[in-house]
């Protein structure tokens, strides 16, 4: 068993290569197909810029305040954070005190960063 | 009198401290430190060259200093060790006097400057050092970190004292020299690699105790169980000492220059390959042609004295180099290639001296003798023969004190007038002739007349050359027929020039600076000029004065190469 | 393990220590800081231990390694004295970036598992990217931020495709456990192709970052634009611990596996030589100089990671150590030149020796060993990855490193030429007492190492 485990020839790797050419292939099909068989219609709201359906103002190449990326950024940081929160409540009780101790650390580190953003005035607006 | 080497290197060392530490404006303190230094030093090098003992046993070094310096372990390839070795042979035994005399003269020459008074006394005493530590040096890596040395402060001394285009003048002679030292650098490690210290090997291999001599017996020992693969690796001692690299004995077997393991590169024998790369790196110094074009540039920007000393003591490295550690380190090689370096050497004596026919300034006239000149120490060496390598070496100190006579010459004329250019000046005879006297003892001196210390040297390496084929069959007769050429074209043109700016009707270009008074020499220029002329006569007319001290070394140098070829 | 974690916390404590109102607190505390660092790693020295299933080894091997990025560090900081003068607002937050770098440094010399390369490449270069473009106003600043960035992270995910590639072949991240399988596929008629593409492009990637040819044609532009202060931080800790890294990769896994990667490492090294020093002759801006530079001196690296045996490791930690020093040496001067004459050029430093003896002879010294002249560090470094390449009786490749090595004196000494043998172009430029003592350290370092090479030589 050992020996098969570490020798790979190449031909094992066919079936990804296959998987490879269906997927590249069912790309290409529908892209082809659709542009193909689908109807054309233009008018001068569907080829306007979709803008959450809202009717689009001005040109989309406008220079956006850095604040909004800022505070976009901060909130996927500390979004994202919540997923580490969500495995560890679901096993609060197996990870018993020493995961709670980790837990503690890293809100901590996460709050000095909070505290650090605020303090930095990152978040405010004027 | 054991550290009387030590003493004359680190004598000027010292001084560059001393005056490192004067005030800048202390000029008649920084220059008298200087004068002491050195005089103090031609002193100390008289008095080695009186206690030399040339009646002493073969190959002898004497007053020899061996200090351990840097120990590194090599894990499995054992200890590399580097020494400060220091001692003196009958070659370079007139180089150590002849760098204790031109110092002096370098001194009461640079006695005018007045640019940086205290960074220019303290390089030129660095480089003093720097040459004097090149030619007692016994371990290569001291060679060759005084090698490198001599680099900077030449670099800095030509590029901030010297002429117009100095700058240019100076990264191109620093240059060239460089890559020549390289070229010295990668031998000396394949050496280092290849090369071990029989003694040190026994006391760390526990075959003989520590801190006493070694006997013979033991090194023999050592280096058979060397050879028989029995002491390998890590008990192997690393060596740069000079000495020991002359013996075959001492290579590693394998290693990439043990002369039987043939090892090739390009399908040309790595030790060819070494003594090739050893022998470019120093014939740019000495320097050779095609190789010798920083030459010219370096004496035309250069400040007098600095040009006393590059010709005079620094091209003479190079031809050292040859004799201490090039020939007898690969003799083999050396016989080949004999040929080759007879040949070069002949193309440099006909090229430079057609070069300085062709020159209207008298110091690139000057420079190129030089070329011309040291042609016939590689001649001289190439012939492998007793006259030959005792003339190569003549040769040597003849040129060092013949050049600074002539350097100092054009110094003398630069001084008053601002020009070299040999068209600007006619007669000078009438106004200057105790000059006009001097210059002729030093023209005839260095075109080979009989009586001047130049005819000897340039008559045993002709001897040489000529009885090469018979003797040790190393070159045609041809190479030595032309050579004399060289001695033709010398005379020309130091007597084209003599002819063109000392005789005819007094006449000085009326365009140079401030209209020039031609007056005669002063008692400081009388005072570099006169001891030099007057030893030029004593070597010229007593080579037994020299050559006494230093043949048996010479002669044991040729044997031991012609033994090994 | 406990400078990761004394940098990570020293660099949070040091953005809160940013509130306070005064500037010049901060770079003594930094010291201070990296002070502590410094010998709390050395503590561990002798004295091996893994961390995180085996995906750290702090060895003596990582010990003197992270030692040396530690202490370029501390030399390099006395150098900022001017944006303490200026009140410069993101103070802290430069200091901060500098010490998180440096743990991606030590996880880089550290790492036993490809992913904490990884890791610790990003963790440095991420840094990096930030400090390169910190002269907002700058548009040259700008420039190297970007093409830093972009041409960095595309280098990085080679990097990782490589890594991955070679999970593929061998099945582990484990270095030493891919030593066996990489060993055992390439004596094999059957080499498989996933192991040397996965090598070849985890070799660009680490090149990459050691700016060694053909992957070097960020290197002049991006530290032409960054600021000279994390210039000297970029040139010489990246490279330091790039090397490290790189070598323990090929020394610990592929050592088996030399017939694939040795031709390609070998002709790398001839171009990374060749471009580097040639290409630094025809520059006139001096930074622009020192870049090419650093490109040579990953050549020289290059040439040790070739030769291959037990001394290797010394060698290209001698070298570090002392192309480090005087790098900082140098670029510390000129940024205290450049602050006052505002101009990179070789002409900057015209008259220098006239005006500013210390500094000019400081720079000198710094040139020398740089270009190899004895009784100096970088004398000793060139010697020994020479000497270890001779016995891979690689004759040829040691000749053209050193007719390279000349080429080198031609440039480093051109400012030379301009500090000693040109008139001044400036004032005195004015040094700041810390940055006064660091220079002098530097060059007592540096001869230290040249006249005394069995100190430090001999450790690993």
């Amino acid at each position: 068993m050992e020996t098969t485990a570490t020798t790979h020839l190449p031909s094992d790797y066919l079936p990804i290569l296959i998987q490879f050419a269906a997927a590249l292939g069912f790309v290409i099909f529908a892209i082809v197909v659709t542009h193909l068989i689908g109807p054309k219609r233009h008018s001068k709201v569907k080829d306007a810029a979709w803008e959450c359906g809202v009717e689009s103002v001005g040109n989309a190449r406008t220079p956006v305040s850095y604040k909004y990326f800022m505070t976009a950024i901060l909130f996927v940081i500390f979004d994202v954070e919540v997923i580490f929160l969500y495995p560890w409540a679901v096993n609060f009780r197996g990870l018993g005190m020493e995961g709670f101790i980790q837990m503690i650390v890293f809100m901590t580190m996460l709050m000095l960063g909070f505290y650090y953003v605020i303090k930095k005035g990152i978040l405010k607006w004027e | 009198m054991d550290y009387i080497l030590s003493s004359l290197i680190f004598i000027p060392l010292l001084a560059v401290l001393i005056i490192l530490c004067l005030p800048k404006h202390f000029t008649q303190g920084i220059k008298l430190v200087a004068l002491l230094a050195t005089s103090l030093q031609l002193i100390l090098s008289v008095w080695l060259y009186s206690a030399f003992d040339a009646s002493a046993t073969v190959q002898g070094y004497q007053f020899v200093q061996q200090l351990n310096w840097i120990s590194l372990n090599l894990q499995s390839l054992g200890l590399l060790q580097i020494q400060y070795f220091v001692g003196v042979d009958g070659i370079s035994l007139s180089m150590v006097l002849l760098t204790g005399l031109i110092s002096v003269i370098g001194i009461i020459s640079s006695w005018t400057i007045s640019k940086n008074i205290k960074g220019y006394f303290a390089l030129y005493l660095l480089l003093v050092g720097s040459v004097m530590g090149c030619f007692l040096a016994l371990d290569f890596f001291l060679f060759y970190l005084f090698f490198e040395f001599m680099l900077l402060p030449m670099y800095f001394l030509i590029g901030i004292w010297g002429g117009p285009r100095r700058e240019y003048a100076a990264i191109k002679f620093f240059i060239y020299t460089l890559i020549g030292s390289l070229l010295i650098l990668i031998v000396m490690i394949g050496l280092y690699t290849s090369a071990f210290d029989p003694a040190a090997t026994a006391v760390r291999a526990n075959l003989a105790p520590a801190g006493q001599v070694v006997s013979a017996e033991v090194v023999a020992e050592v280096q058979r169980q060397v050879a028989a693969g029995t002491l390998t690796g890590a008990s192997i001692v690393h060596t740069f000492s000079i000495p020991d690299m002359q013996q075959a004995a001492n290579f590693i077997p394998g290693s990439i220059l043990n002369i039987l393991s043939e090892k090739q590169l390009w399908d040309i024998p790595v030790r060819y390959l070494a003594f090739l790369l050893l022998f470019i790196g120093f014939a740019i110094k000495l320097p050779v042609v095609p190789v010798h074009t920083w030459l010219p540039d370096a004496h035309v920007e250069a400040p007098t004295p600095i040009s006393v000393l590059l010709a005079s003591l620094l091209l003479k490295v190079g031809g050292y180099g040859l004799f201490r550690i090039v020939y007898p380190v690969f003799p083999e090689a050396a016989a080949y290639y004999a040929y080759f370096v007879g040949l070069v050497g002949v193309l440099s004596i006909i090229y430079g001296a057609m070069c300085a026919l062709a020159m209207a300034d008298l110091k690139k006239l000057i420079a190129y003798s030089s070329v011309s000149h040291m042609g016939f120490v590689l001649l001289g060496l190439a012939s492998l023969t007793s006259e030959g390598t005792n003339g190569a070496m003549y040769q040597m100190f003849s040129h060092g004190l013949i050049s600074a006579m002539l350097f100092i010459i054009t110094g003398v004329i630069y001084d008053r007038s601002g020009s070299r250019m040999i068209d600007n000046f006619r007669g000078l005879a009438f106004s200057m002739p105790a000059f006009t006297a001097l210059v002729v003892v030093a023209f005839f001196a260095s075109l080979g007349l009989p009586g001047f210390s130049g005819f000897i040297a340039e008559l045993l390496v002709l001897l040489g050359a000529f009885s090469s084929s018979a003797v040790s069959g190393m070159l045609p007769r041809w190479l030595a027929i032309v050579a004399t050429g060289g001695l033709l074209l010398g005379a020309a043109y130091y007597l084209w020039a003599l002819q063109r700016m000392f005789f005819g009707k007094h006449w000085v270009h009326p365009e140079l600076k401030g209209e020039p008074v031609m007056t005669d020499l002063t008692k400081r220029e009388y005072l570099m000029l006169v001891p030099l002329a007057i030893l030029v006569l004593i070597f010229g007319l007593f080579p037994s004065l020299l050559l006494n001290k230093i043949s048996p070394d010479i002669n044991y140098f040729l044997q031991s190469v012609l033994q090994n070829r | 393990m406990n400078s990761i974690i004394l940098l990570t916390s020293f660099g949070i404590l040091n953005l809160f220590i940013g509130f306070s109102k005064s500037k010049k607190i901060i770079m003594p505390l930094v010291l201070l800081f990296l002070a502590i660092v410094f010998v709390v790693n050395l503590t561990g020295w002798n004295d091996t231990q893994t961390y995180f299933e085996r995906m750290l080894t702090i060895d003596n091997f990582a010990i003197a390694f992270t030692a040396v990025v530690v202490l370029t560090t501390i030399l390099v900081l006395p150098f900022s004295q001017s944006y303490i003068d200026q009140q410069n607002d993101s103070l802290a937050e430069y200091y901060s970036l500098l010490l998180f770098s440096l743990v991606g440094a030590i996880m880089m010399v550290a790492y036993e598992n490809l992913l904490m390369l990884f890791v610790g490449i990003e963790i440095l270069s991420i840094s990096m990217y930030i400090l390169a473009g910190s002269d907002k106003k700058n548009l040259k600043s700008n420039e190297a931020g970007l093409k830093y960035f972009l041409m960095g992270s595309f280098a990085t995910g080679i990097l990782l495709f490589g890594i991955v590639l070679i999970y593929g072949a061998t099945g582990t991240f484990y270095i030493s456990e891919i030593s066996s399988a990489a060993t055992a596929q390439s004596n094999n008629e059957l080499t498989s192709p996933l192991l040397g593409m996965g090598l070849l492009f985890t070799l660009i990637g680490i090149s990459f970052k050691v700016s060694a040819a053909p992957f070097h044609f960020w290197t002049p532009d991006v530290y032409e634009g960054t600021p000279t202060f994390f210039m000297a931080f970029m040139s010489t800790v990246v490279k330091a611990a790039g090397f490290a890294g790189f070598y323990k990769l090929m020394s610990v896994s592929f050592a088996g596996a030399q017939n694939i990667w040795f031709p390609t490492l070998i002709a790398m090294a001839v171009v990374t030589l060749a471009i580097g020093n040639i290409g630094a002759v025809a520059q006139n801006s001096f930074k622009r100089m020192m870049a090419y530079s650093s490109i040579s001196h990953a050549g020289y690296l290059m040439i040790a990671l070739l030769s291959f045996n037990d001394r290797s490791e010394n060698a290209i930690f001698f070298y570090s150590l002392a192309y480090s020093v005087s790098t900082v040496a140098a670029l510390g001067i000129l940024k205290l030149v450049a602050d006052q004459r505002d101009d990179v050029s070789y002409n900057a430093f015209n008259g220098l020796g006239r005006t500013n003896p210390l500094l000019a002879a400081v720079m000198t010294i710094s040139m020398c060993s740089l270009a190899g002249i004895p009784l100096t560090g970088g004398f000793f470094g060139k010697l020994f990855i020479f000497s270890a390449a001779l016995e891979q009786e690689l004759l040829w490749l040691i000749i053209v490193a050193i007719l390279m090595a000349a080429v080198g004196f031609y440039y480093y000494f051109r400012v030379i030429i301009a500090m000693y043998m040109r008139e001044p172009s400036g004032d005195r430029v004015p040094v700041g007492s810390v940055a006064t003592f660091a220079l002098i350290f530097m060059t007592v370092l540096t001869f230290v190492l040249g006249i005394a090479p069995g100190l430090l030589s001999n450790i690993l």
